[in-house]
């Protein structure tokens, strides 16, 4: 081709668009378009509220981490149980999930594009544009919800969808589901371990079996309550936790010194809000629990016995601690205690006692041995043996470290006779995002497309579709 | 498909103020040849747009000779321009001519237009190079706000470069726009300009190819906003970067000085000027502010330095004069009569000349009167300095009206500022809206948010280490060690909580309490030196070997060389030491942005109103963006021919329309 040649005039006429995937969950919202490997967008689905300027003014996004305000205080608009309690904010904070990395704002009006290259005279004088664009006039959408959403909440989600958003399709999928196919699996046992709540969701052919689905309220907060837990008791003297936006510098202490740091204050009428230093708190956590907290890897639990008669506490004590640093520059070698932390997801009597924690002492029946062998009792025992042979292991908690590894030994114990596979991407991203990925593998597959929901459908028969259509 | 070539390659690089652009990669990478004010005028047709503002001007012109006339006035319009940006930036080289022929061309289009109306009663348009009135900036923050400007500007400077057909483009994408905004530029690209190929490249990976590295945090200071983005192994990670952070640009310092100066006297072009000048400073935390050393200490609580450093200041020590800050002093300021400039003489004769003669003039006064008394002091010692303010007055009165077109003239004047200027990065006091302790603490925070939220734990030790510091809201002096000095003060993690034993060598300089704050470390000192704020060094010596150009720029390092040995795999916290990345040194032309602030490389006339093109002093490295669009589009377009799917093609744009860009998103 020589540079002085025009091109030629052959221009794309296809109007192929890529569906939007929303993966809401109760601590971060994951969206993304179809047919990607990862969400583009990750959002926390905490948002913040304060007041400037006699104006009441909400923070969605990772700013709310980042930016204190005036007044801020932090709200989630999902339940404890993973059920939307206010829709209004969870709509807008879905909707900004996607308007902000993937749809954007309005898209510009065609005539002015520099595209459209009409005639003055033909310019219509009166253009037919609705006033309030919708934000996604031309996506569809793939919706993820768990597997005990009520039938209310799935009729008011695709409410949202169709009427707020103007998506021209909808679908809705359980995250159960979604994670199997994540694995490659149309059937396994998926075990869900996310920040408000663990469930067991037994899949068969793709098809999620309902009575075997199995949740409790052990998730990655109540993990934070333990380790607060923990710190309230901590000797020499109980650890408090300063987040970084109160304080201004820190000096190097020796370990188990108390902290000398330079703290902030802010004027009592402009402080930030409890919730909101609850909120970088639990981010301090997680750090914690990314550099320091350890399952037990078993075998048996870590009270008992180990094979060779000495105690797994003891065992547990001869590891290296690990050191961790908090905000303020307190810092402290964690030795057995970063074990016992996690040890009540397994064994319920070995939690740490905490007055002021909002979680109730765990029972024996919430431990995730436990949910699993009640999630098993609730499918046909034919199909038993495959579902342990596929467990898929999902949820950003299950990352802790071990923790893979003492599933794999509570399973062989609880279940001797058939063999137990579990599947564990190794992946960080693939672990935290299964249920999205697996979405964004259904809404790209051709053989997909008679299944979305399409608005016509939707105008014909109600909301009430959603339950008929997507079982 | 021929292959591309080196000199058909069209880079665009636009920002909320300003576009670079280049047609064609040079031997060896330059700075941009281009800058275009990223802005747009509304033009008579609504919807349509200009590139510069014009005005109506009605005039009575006699039919005999009104062309001759008429061009006469146009040649003295282009002429005068020209001078200005000669004079203001006398080290820069070839932007003034290149903005000058963009000109001209312009002017040529205006000629045709003029001699059409040959009546009695002539409406003339004509071009105001130097007013931004009415402006449309069509980015903002970062997000395209106006599309329609936003494509005019674009076709504008596609027009302007005008490349041959065959020539693909590389457009450097913000970090903010999103998924739907990439497929409106492509399909706009495709269709507009029917490129070949078009690779549209954010610009956190792009400064990375500048500065050929895999992993780095990109700190990008614009003028509105920042943004943070840690890149590992070419990519993005998207998950916690903080985009288009607010409130955190350069305009945020110019407004804390506009805050803090503006009851004497200040408007914000002087403040703008004032924060670009070298004796603005952003002093490392801890170090004293000079002349109330007994009360403030900026830094240590800066929340509290900024009351006592802000209102403290005001009550307590003596200010710079009052004469030199109140507005228009002309006649009682001797120093000021420089700036006046004989308007006789201009209107009347050779402009180039007799501007060049002024300056000429001023720099050999300068050498004799100012220096001798506060020479010896570094600036950071001084209680008060003197920058040069300059201006564009219009020439209003007979002159003007009779000559016909407007002009101005560039004024400049001495302003006497005290220790304000050391305050441009403490809170703002009136700020509704944040709770903000500063700039640097606001991005220090940012960065510590998206490096902990990189789900690789392993890489984050890494990010901490390789810290770019890029865009030109960074070039105020001292932005990169206070940065540095915050992050340390902050987030840095202690010694003996990384190695959880006390085996340190007692040489080891932890940052103990104790540990002599304020004894200076032995001048001879080899090894790593030490950020003042934890350790002690003398903010001096750190400041003076900062600018040294001949050292790289990897000194605010911190004990670095033995911890790796002690960091448990894996899992463990960070960051036990923060560096900056050092600078490839095989592209002279980008420097060192130490540099960038030498004495008298900060001169820009007109500032924001500047004309186009205005360049500013010393394009550094805060500009690694277009170094690194530049290695790109030669890895990209020309050695690698498509392979590595760094373009998307127009045959695979026809095939899978514009969301496929993504695939091809980098």
């Amino acid at each position: 081709m020589n540079s002085s040649n025009p091109p030629q005039a052959a221009e794309y006429g296809g109007d192929e668009v890529s569906a939007i995937v929303l993966d809401p969950g109760y601590s971060t919202t994951r969206a993304g378009f179809a047919g990607e490997d990862a969400p583009k967008s990750l959002i926390p689905t905490y948002y913040g509220k304060y007041n400037a300027n006699g104006q009441e003014k909400l923070i969605f996004g990772d700013d709310v981490f980042v930016t204190p305000r005036p007044g801020l205080s932090v709200h989630n608009p999902i339940g404890k149980d993973g059920i939307v309690e206010d829709w209004d904010l969870a709509e807008k904070v879905w909707e900004y999930s996607f308007t902000s990395r993937l749809t954007g704002g309005k898209p510009g009006n065609p005539f002015q594009n520099g595209l459209n290259d009409i005639p003055h005279e033909e310019l219509p004088t009166e253009m037919e544009v609705e006033t309030h664009e919708k934000p996604l006039a031309d996506s569809p959408l793939l919706m993820t919800e768990s597997g005990w959403n009520p039938a209310k909440a799935r009729e008011k989600t695709i409410e949202v969808a169709m009427e707020n958003w103007g998506s021209p399709a909808y679908y809705q999928a359980r995250t159960g589901v979604l994670a199997a196919f994540a694995s490659g699996k149309a059937s396994a046992l998926v075990v869900d371990i996310g920040a408000s709540n663990i469930s067991i969701t037994p899949v068969h052919d793709g098809m999620i079996l309902k009575r075997g689905v199995q949740h409790s309220p052990l998730g990655g907060d109540y993990i934070s309550s333990q380790i607060r837990a923990l710190f309230k008791s901590n000797s020499p003297q109980p650890i408090t936790i300063t987040p970084h936006y109160l304080i201004s510098s820190k000096t190097a202490v020796e370990a188990g010194q108390p902290p000398q740091a330079k703290y902030k204050t802010f004027p009592p009428e402009k402080a930030p809000d409890a919730s909101y230093r609850s909120l970088l708190e639990d981010r301090t956590l997680s750090e914690f629990k990314e550099c320091v907290v350890q399952v037990w890897p078993g075998p048996n639990k870590l009270a008992a016995t180990g094979p060779t008669g000495v105690s797994n506490e003891e065992m547990a004590r001869t590891t290296p601690g690990r050191p961790f640093e908090f905000p303020d520059g307190y810092n402290q070698v964690f030795g057995a205690d970063r074990f016992r932390v996690v040890e009540s997801l397994f064994d319920a009597k070995a939690a740490l006692p905490d007055p002021d924690s909002p979680f109730p002492a765990p029972t024996q029946a919430q431990t995730v041995p436990e949910l699993i062998k009640a999630s098993l009792g609730g499918v046909d025992v034919d199909i038993r043996p495959h579902l342990l042979a596929n467990v898929v292991v999902t949820g950003a908690s299950s990352l802790l470290y071990g923790f893979t590894d003492r599933l794999n030994h509570e399973l062989m114990q609880l279940f001797p006779g058939p063999r137990v596979r579990i599947s564990a991407p190794g992946n960080t991203a693939e672990r935290r995002f299964a249920s999205w990925i697996g979405g964004s593998i259904l809404a790209s597959l051709g053989t997909f497309h008679q299944m979305w929901i399409s608005k016509k459908e939707y105008e014909e028969h109600g909301p009430n579709i959603v339950e008929k259509r997507c079982k | 498909m021929p292959p591309f070539k080196d000199e058909h390659i069209l880079l665009i690089a636009p920002g909320s103020q300003t576009t670079l652009a280049q047609l064609g990669l040079p031997e060896t990478f330059t700075p941009a040849r281009f800058r275009f004010p990223t802005r747009m005028f509304p033009a008579a047709e609504k919807g349509e747009y200009e590139p510069y503002r014009i005005r109506e001007r009605r005039q009575e012109a006699k039919i005999s000779n009104g062309t001759d006339r008429l061009k006469e006035d146009v040649e003295m319009k282009d002429a005068e321009p020209a001078a200005q940006e000669g004079t203001a930036n006398g080290e820069t080289t070839d932007k003034p001519a290149t903005t000058e022929g963009a000109e001209q061309s312009e002017g040529a289009v205006e000629i045709e237009n003029k001699e059409e109306p040959k009546t009695v009663e002539e409406i003339l348009y004509e071009e105001d190079v130097t007013s931004d009135q009415g402006a449309i900036y069509p980015i903002e923050n970062g997000r395209i706000v106006d599309w329609p400007c936003f494509f005019a500007h674009l076709t504008h400077i596609y027009n302007t470069l005008s490349p041959p057909f065959h020539t693909p483009i590389m457009l450097i994408a913000q970090p903010v726009w999103s998924a739907r905004d990439r497929e409106a530029i492509t399909q706009f690209v495709f269709e507009k300009f029917k490129a070949p190929a078009f690779s549209l490249m954010d610009s956190a990976l792009a400064v990375c190819y500048g500065y050929g590295t895999s992993t780095a945090t990109i700190i990008d200071v614009g003028k509105g906003k920042v943004d943070v983005t840690a890149v590992t192994d070419f990519a993005v990670n998207e998950h916690g970067r903080g985009i288009a952070l607010e409130g955190c640009g350069g305009d945020a310092m110019t407004d804390r000085l506009v805050e803090l100066l503006g009851s004497k006297g200040f408007t914000r072009e002087m403040c703008e000027q004032l924060k670009r000048s070298n004796i603005t400073e952003i002093l490392p935390p801890g170090t004293p502010i000079p002349g109330d050393a007994a009360t403030a200490r900026q830094g240590a609580n800066p929340a509290a330095a900024a009351s006592t450093g802000a209102d403290g200041t005001t009550n307590s020590v003596p200010r710079g004069p009052g004469d030199g800050t109140q507005a228009g002093t002309e006649d009682n300021n001797a120093e000021d009569d420089e700036g006046v400039l004989d308007v006789a003489a201009i209107v009347s004769g050779n402009t180039t000349e007799y501007l060049a003669n002024m300056e000429k003039e001023k720099a050999t006064n300068k050498k004799g009167a100012v220096e001798p008394k506060q020479a010896r002091l570094p600036n950071s010692k001084k209680e008060k300095a003197s920058f040069q303010f300059e201006e564009f007055v219009p020439l209003e009165g007979d002159d003007a009206v009779v000559n016909g077109s407007r002009r101005y003239i560039r004024h400049s004047r001495e302003v006497e500022v005290s220790v304000e200027r050391f305050l441009t990065a403490t809170p703002r006091q009136q700020s509704e809206d944040r709770l903000t302790s500063g700039v640097l603490e606001d991005i220090a925070t940012q960065i510590h948010h998206t490096i902990l939220a990189v789900p690789d734990a392993t890489k984050r030790s890494e990010l901490w280490d390789s810290l770019v510091i890029v865009g030109n809201g960074s070039k105020v002096r001292g932005f990169t060690q206070a940065l540095l000095g915050v992050i340390t003060q902050k987030f840095m993690l202690s010694p003996s909580g990384t190695i959880f034993t006390s085996e340190i060598p007692s040489t080891f300089t932890t940052p103990m309490p104790t540990g002599g704050t304020n004894t200076p470390a032995p001048m001879g000192q080899p090894g790593p030196m030490y950020h003042p704020a934890a350790h002690g060094v003398n903010p001096l010596l750190v400041a003076a070997t900062h600018n040294n150009p001949g050292m790289p720029q990897m000194t605010p390092g911190t004990p670095s060389m033995d911890l790796s040995h002690h960091r448990s795999s894996g899992h463990s916290q960070t960051p036990n030491s923060v560096k900056t990345l050092k600078l490839p040194e095989y592209f002279p032309d980008f420097k060192d942005q130490g540099n960038s602030n030498a004495p008298g490389a900060s001169g820009n006339a007109g500032g924001a109103a500047g004309g186009p093109g205005a360049s500013q002093g010393g394009r550094g490295m805060e500009e690694a963006v277009f170094l690194g669009a530049q290695m790109a589009a030669k890895v990209f377009f020309v050695l690698d021919q498509g392979l590595s799917k760094g373009y998307m093609s127009r045959v695979e744009y026809n095939e899978n329309g514009p969301s496929a860009i993504h695939e091809f998103v980098l």
